[in-house]
C-alpha cells in the first residue's frame, strides 16, 4: 500500500505496440486499473473493427446503398464528432475515404490505375451519410465507413479515462505513439514533473539509435503525431504516403510530420490528420484552434505555434 | 539539434492555455462519452498538482459481541488509530494503535451455560501498538517492525523483519521475513489455577506474487512457525499442554478481475498443521464490486479444524446434559499428560459472512463500513462430525472506520 512505483504494462492493440504507465502506491488498485484500461481499448478495437463481420462497422458497410443500421449511443457520438470534423476542415476529414485502400496498395508500392481511382472517389463523401434519429444509411453501394482516423486515439482518452476512474492521478497511456497524460510523474525524487515524449525523426528510422526530433514534456492531455513516414512508398523519387486527400485520391506531401498537443488525444489526433491535408494552410488553420503544435514541412523546417502563445 | 534546445520552453503542458475554452475540433470531442471528464480534470495552473508526500490517518472503532446460545459473553469495543507517513523520500513510518476493552465472562469447561457457577467474570482493557519503518529501494523495499501489546496478565513483544524485491518487469514479487515473538501470561494475580508462563515463537516466511494475466494474480506463502514455552491455559484447572508447537503454514490467493462486472473476486486456500495434531483448512471468497465511489465487498469464509491430539471431549450424562463432575474426575485422573478442554482446540467448523461498504468521499477521504458475522459449530466439520457435545458459538463485528490523505 505504501511504496510509491512505476508500472508499466505492455500491450499489443489496433495493430500496434501500446504501453500504460502509472505512478502510484496502491499496486493492487494499479494493476485493476490497468487491466480495466486495456480491456476498454480492447473493446473499442473490437466493437469499431473493419475486419469482424458482426462490428457496429462492418454491418453499416454491409448494408451500404441498402437499408439503414440502428446506432447505441456511443457510435451516435463518434459519428457526430466525424461530422463535426469533416464539417470544420472543409470536407477534408472524411470517414469515407477508407475505400481509397482499394487502390492504394502500399504493399506492392503501385501507383493506382486512374480509372480506378476515379470509380473508387465516386464512393467517397460524407454528405452521402444519411442520419435520422438513431440510424445511419450510407446511401451509395459500395461506400465504408472507417474509424481508423480517430478510433485509436478515442481509445486512449477511453482509456485515461478508465483509470481516472479508478482513482489513479498520474498516468501515460500510449497506444502506438498517441498519448494521453493523466496529470505529472508521481513518483517521490520525480514529483510533478512532466512525461518525456520523444518524438520520432520523419526521416530518421524509428529503430536506428537516432536522436529524436524532441523531447516533449507531457504533463497533461493527448498528443498526437501524423508524419508521412508511417506507410509510403517511393516511385521514381517521389514519396506516396497513406494520408490520402479524399478529393483528389491523392497523398499529401506538405508535411514530413504533425505533432499537436490538445486537452484529449482524440482532439489531438484529428487535428494532426487534418493539418497533413490541409497542406500548407494548416499552420493558420492549427493557430485557430489554439493549440501547441511541433510541425516538420516537406523541407525539412520546423514550425511551433508563435511565439506568443508559449506560457509565460 | 538546436532545435531540441528549445523544445522544453516550447510546451509545457496543453493546460498552461490561459483560458481553457473548447474551441472547434476538442469542443466537438467533448460529446464523446467520458472525455469531457478529463477535459474537466485540467488544471488551471499546471502547478496545482504539485502535492507534497501524502500522509495517510485513518480512524476505526469496531464492536465485538459473541454469545452462546442462551448467554452473551465478550464484548470488545475497540477504537483503532493507523498513520502512515512518507519520511525523507525513500523511508515510510507505519503505526498502529489499538484500545481494546473487553467486558463480559470466559467459559471454563468446554461450553457450560451456567455463568454462575462456571465462568469467571471479566473486566480488562487491552493497549497494542505497532510501528513499522521501511526503507524503499529502486525494485526492493525492507521493513522492520515491533508490536507490543498488554493487558493486566498478558504481554506481549514481537519484532519483525521484511524484504520484498521485485523483477524487471514488476510481475513477479519475492518477499522472505523473519518474526519474533515473546508473549508472558502471568494469571498469579487475576485468578488463575496457575502462575502462567512464556513462550517464545519464531516465524520464517517466503513468499512469492506473480502477474499471470492483465486479470489475474496469484500468490504463494509458506512460513514455518517454532514455538517453544508455556502454550497451556492458566484461567483453565488441569489444561496442560505440550511446551512445543511448530507449525507449517501455506497460503495461496488468487485475485481476478472480471471485466463485465467490472469487479475483482479475491479467493484464497489456507493450510494449517501444527505439532500439537491441529490441521485446518481455510478457503475464502471476496466480490470486490466498485460502482462509482462505492465498492461492496460480500465475503464469505469457510474454516474446518481436526482437534488437537490432547483435546478431550465433555462428558454428557444419560440425559444428554454435560457431566461436571465426571470430567473433573476424569481430568484428575489424567493429571500429569497433556490435556484440554479448550474448545478452540476442538474440531469444529466455521463460516464467516462479511458485508464492506465503503465510500469514497473524495480521492483522499473514504468512509467504510463492515459487518461480520461468524458461526461455529461440530456440524460444520469437514468430512464429517467434528467434537461431540459442542455448543454453537456465534460472534458479530462492526467497524465504522474514516480514511484521510493529506
Amino acid at each position: 500500500m505504501s511504496r510509491w512505483r512505476s508500472l508499466c504494462f505492455e500491450f499489443s492493440a489496433m495493430a500496434s505496440p501500446c504501453s500504460l504507465q502509472l505512478d502510484g502506491q496502491d499496486e493492487r488498485t494499479m494493476r485493476e486499473a490497468a487491466a480495466a484500461a486495456i480491456a476498454e481499448v480492447q473493446r473499442i478495437e473490437k466493437k469499431f473493427s473493419r475486419y469482424t463481420d458482426d462490428s457496429i462497422v462492418s454491418r453499416i458497410n454491409h448494408a451500404a446503398g441498402k437499408e439503414a443500421v440502428d446506432l447505441d449511443a456511443e457510435t451516435q457520438g463518434l459519428l457526430d464528432f466525424a461530422h463535426s470534423l469533416w464539417a470544420l476542415s472543409g470536407g477534408l476529414f472524411d470517414i469515407t475515404s477508407g475505400v481509397l485502400r482499394r487502390v492504394w496498395d502500399f504493399k506492392a508500392g503501385k501507383l493506382p490505375e486512374p480509372d480506378a481511382l476515379q470509380q473508387v472517389l465516386t464512393t467517397i463523401g460524407w454528405q452521402h451519410v444519411q442520419r435520422q434519429g438513431n440510424q445511419v444509411r450510407l446511401a451509395l453501394p459500395g461506400m465504408e465507413l472507417d474509424f481508423g482516423g480517430f478510433g485509436k486515439e478515442y481509445a486512449v482518452d477511453r482509456a485515461a479515462a478508465v483509470l481516472l476512474n479508478h482513482g489513479i492521478q498520474h498516468a501515460l497511456v500510449n497506444l502506438g505513439g498517441d498519448l494521453h497524460a493523466l496529470g505529472e510523474r508521481g513518483l517521490p525524487d520525480m514529483r510533478g514533473a512532466p512525461w518525456n515524449v520523444h518524438i520520432q525523426h520523419p526521416r530518421a528510422p524509428a529503430a536506428a539509435n537516432t536522436p529524436p526530433l524532441a523531447v516533449l514534456p507531457l504533463a497533461r492531455g493527448g498528443l498526437a503525431t501524423s508524419g508521412d513516414y508511417e506507410r509510403f512508398f517511393t516511385v521514381d523519387g517521389i514519396r506516396y504516403c497513406h494520408v490520402l486527400n479524399p478529393h483528389t485520391g491523392w497523398p499529401v506531401s506538405h508535411w514530413q510530420s504533425v505533432t499537436v498537443l490538445a486537452t484529449n488525444t482524440t482532439t489531438a489526433g484529428a487535428l494532426t490528420t487534418i493539418a497533413m491535408l490541409k497542406g500548407s494552410e494548416a499552420i493558420p488553420w492549427l493557430e485557430a484552434q489554439g493549440v501547441r503544435y511541433l510541425a516538420v514541412q516537406h523541407d525539412g523546417r520546423l514550425l511551433s505555434q508563435s511565439p506568443m502563445d508559449e506560457h509565460p | 539539434m538546436a532545435v531540441i534546445d528549445r523544445m522544453p520552453m516550447l510546451i509545457t503542458t496543453s493546460s498552461s492555455d490561459k483560458t481553457q475554452t473548447a474551441t472547434g475540433v476538442l469542443l466537438a470531442s467533448l460529446v464523446l462519452p467520458g472525455l469531457a471528464a478529463l477535459a474537466g480534470m485540467a488544471p488551471v495552473a499546471a502547478a496545482a498538482e504539485s502535492a507534497p508526500d501524502k500522509t495517510t490517518v485513518s480512524v476505526k472503532y469496531g464492536r465485538y459481541t459473541d454469545s452462546q446460545p442462551g448467554w452473551d459473553r465478550v464484548t470488545v469495543a475497540s477504537p483503532q488509530v493507523y498513520v502512515q507517513a512518507p519520511i525523507a523520500g525513500d523511508w515510510s513510518l507505519e503505526a498502529t494503535g489499538v484500545l481494546d476493552t473487553v467486558s463480559g465472562a470466559t467459559p471454563r469447561w468446554h461450553t457450560q451455560h451456567t455463568p454462575i457457577s462456571g465462568a469467571s467474570q471479566m473486566n480488562d482493557q487491552r493497549r497494542a501498538g505497532d510501528v513499522k519503518v521501511t526503507r524503499y529501494f529502486a525494485r526492493a523495499a525492507v521493513s522492520v517492525s515491533v508490536a507490543n501489546s498488554n493487558e493486566n496478565d498478558y504481554a506481549s513483544h514481537a519484532a519483525g523483519l521484511e524484504a520484498r524485491w521485485s523483477s524487471e518487469d514488476n510481475n513477479r514479487t519475492w518477499t522472505v521475513g523473519l518474526g519474533l515473538s515473546n508473549d508472558s501470561i502471568d494469571a498469579s494475580k487475576t485468578g488463575g489455577s496457575g502462575p502462567g508462563g512464556q513462550k517464545s515463537t519464531r516465524d520464517y516466511q517466503a513468499g512469492l506474487t506473480q502477474v499471470l494475466t492483465t486479470h489475474d494474480i496469484v500468490q504463494f506463502n509458506l512460513t514455518r512457525s517454532v514455538g517453544s514455552g508455556y502454550f497451556s491455559d492458566p484461567y483453565k484447572t488441569f489444561d496442560q499442554r505440550p511446551d512445543q508447537r511448530d507449525a507449517w503454514i501455506a497460503l495461496a490467493r488468487w485475485n481476478h478481475y472480471l471485466e463485465p462486472f467490472d469487479a475483482a473476486l479475491r479467493s484464497s486456500y489456507r493450510y494449517y498443521s501444527d505439532t500439537f495434531g491441529v490441521v485446518s483448512h481455510t478457503l475464502g471468497v471476496d466480490w470486490v464490486q466498485s460502482a462509482g465511489p462505492w465498492t461492496i465487498t460480500p465475503g464469505l469464509r469457510y474454516y474446518s479444524q481436526s482437534a488437537a491430539d490432547f483435546y478431550v471431549d465433555p462428558i454428557l450424562n444419560a440425559q444428554g446434559q454435560y457431566d461436571q463432575i465426571a470430567v473433573i474426575t476424569r481430568a484428575v485422573k489424567r493429571a500429569g499428560n497433556n490435556q484440554s478442554t479448550d474448545k478452540r482446540l476442538a474440531a469444529f467448523g466455521a463460516v464467516t459472512l462479511t458485508i464492506k461498504l465503503a465510500y469514497a468521499w473524495s480521492p483522499d477521504t473514504d468512509v467504510d463500513f463492515k459487518v461480520e458475522t461468524y458461526r461455529q459449530t461440530a456440524d460444520w466439520h469437514l468430512g464429517g462430525q467434528g467434537s461431540p457435545g459442542l455448543d454453537p458459538f456465534r460472534a458479530n463485528f462492526v467497524q465504522v472506520g474514516l480514511t484521510h490523505r493529506f
